[in-house]
């Protein structure tokens, strides 16, 4: 099940506490609580929360203040307002600032887990159907492609990609995805690995010599492979029009590479030549 | 590749910063690369297919990178490269590329672009193409954003 995650805003810790425990056990998690308007900004920029639990009266703001400030950092932040009173005119103003959810404290546990699906529905159903639709398909020709590459047994795990961030130590190949949806796939992994996929791949034994190159090289040219059969699988199965555009291969290491404001895939293949790592993502909103 | 196959991206450029509060890029150097191209410190590879396939990254300094970022969020000063400055220069590179594949329809080219993918490190290099491909320096008043595009 997916995992929803959720920021608290409200200056009173028994209030707080009164929320998380209701989201204990459900698929909801708690990432941060915030007691003002500013630490709520701060938190939603470092957590990057599903959605957000709002009180009306924070020391520093109100909760429409607080809301209009989230929305600057991102303006699809999904809001659910928690006030004692639930006013006509502090519904609209909530409106226009960008809250769809209100409920009236004291709140009963089924009416806020009710309030945070319906706000986060479009989450659930996108991750799941985009899973379904697109990435399936990519694991089972990365499971296969391992196999006809350099002969190879793996289990492919997919899970959704939560990190901000791919950090990568050896070589990410990129891969743009046009068409609806529009994405791009990374293949990456560790150097070592790098140069024992390479050898298999033209024939050598894992260790024997070869230039950082050819390895790269090779690995490129798998990646293409790989990721161009997974989307004319998609195509044949799905009557889709996704294409690639050639590989960007970078090898080095510490690098960065972004991983936000999109719906992304790990897929993890741990084989006998080392982990390979595929991500697939998928940018957000059409 | 055909030189000409430059001035939809430039174009792109000259349109849409003046737009978002730059002064009029202007042109500051072209050349012809090799497969590789230097990260000058953050990179952004934006894919695209169809009528022309190949790849155009965005490329410059860290400081290029923190003064485009203030420029695109209206003069907030940027003192580090954090997810909000990464997701201005995002966005801005879609926008660019977007205006650049509607140049390229009028040159008769339809394409679809991807998503970029922002890459920061140091001293990393990035192979774009099998073969050469194209560099342009634009100098957005002071700081040197650097295209390189590569078409198959």
């Amino acid at each position: 099940m997916q995992r929803i995650k959720v920021l608290i805003v409200d200056d009173s810790r028994i209030s707080c506490a009164m929320i998380s425990d209701i989201l204990k056990k459900t698929n909801f998690d708690v990432v941060a609580t915030a007691a003002s308007a500013a630490e709520a900004v701060e938190k939603y920029r470092e957590h990057h929360p599903d959605a957000v639990t709002m009180d009306m009266n924070l020391p520093d703001a109100n909760g429409i203040d607080c809301t209009k400030r989230i929305r600057e950092v991102d303006n699809e932040a999904r809001i659910l307002m928690i006030s004692a009173m639930r006013d006509m005119s502090l519904m609209m103003q909530g409106r226009e600032a960008g809250i769809t959810s209100f409920l009236q404290k004291p709140i009963k546990a089924n009416e806020l887990i009710e309030a945070l699906t319906f706000l986060c529905q479009e989450k659930l159903t996108r991750v799941g159907a985009m899973k379904e639709m697109y990435v399936k398909s990519f694991a089972q020709v990365l499971e296969k492609s391992l196999f006809g590459l350099v002969g190879v047994h793996s289990e492919v795990q997919v899970e959704v990609s939560e990190g901000h961030y791919l950090d990568v130590d050896g070589i990410a190949v990129i891969i743009g995805l046009t068409g609806t949806p529009m994405g791009r796939a990374i293949v990456y992994m560790d150097y070592g690995t790098m140069k024992d996929f390479a050898c298999a791949l033209v024939g050598k034994d894992p260790g024997d010599e070869m230039s950082d190159e050819d390895a790269s090289d090779a690995v490129e040219e798998a990646a293409n492979i790989i990721i161009g059969h997974g989307a004319s699988t998609i195509n044949d199965l799905k009557e889709k029009e996704m294409r690639i555009s050639p590989p960007g291969t970078i090898v080095g290491s510490n690098i960065r590479i972004a991983n936000f404001k999109m719906t992304s895939f790990r897929l993890k293949a741990e084989t006998r030549l080392g982990v390979i790592y595929v991500n697939i993502g998928f940018a957000e909103g059409e | 590749m055909d030189a000409k196959l430059v001035n939809p991206f430039v174009d792109a450029l000259v349109t849409v910063l003046p737009q978002m509060g730059f002064d009029v890029p202007k042109r500051a150097g072209m050349s012809v690369a090799n497969q590789m191209c230097n990260s000058l410190g953050v990179s952004i590879i934006v894919g695209f297919t169809k009528g022309l396939r190949g790849n155009v990254v965005y490329n410059m300094s860290e400081n290029a990178a923190k003064f485009i970022a203030s420029k695109m969020m209206m003069g907030m000063p940027v003192d580090e490269l954090n997810d909000m400055a990464q997701s201005a220069l995002s966005e801005m590179s879609n926008m660019l590329t977007a205006n650049a594949a509607t140049n390229l329809a009028g040159m008769g080219y339809t394409v679809d672009i991807s998503t970029p993918s922002l890459t920061v490190g140091q001293d990393f290099k990035i192979k774009i193409s099998s073969a050469q491909y194209l560099v342009v320096k634009m100098d957005l008043g002071g700081e040197i954003l650097e295209l390189n595009i590569a078409v198959q």
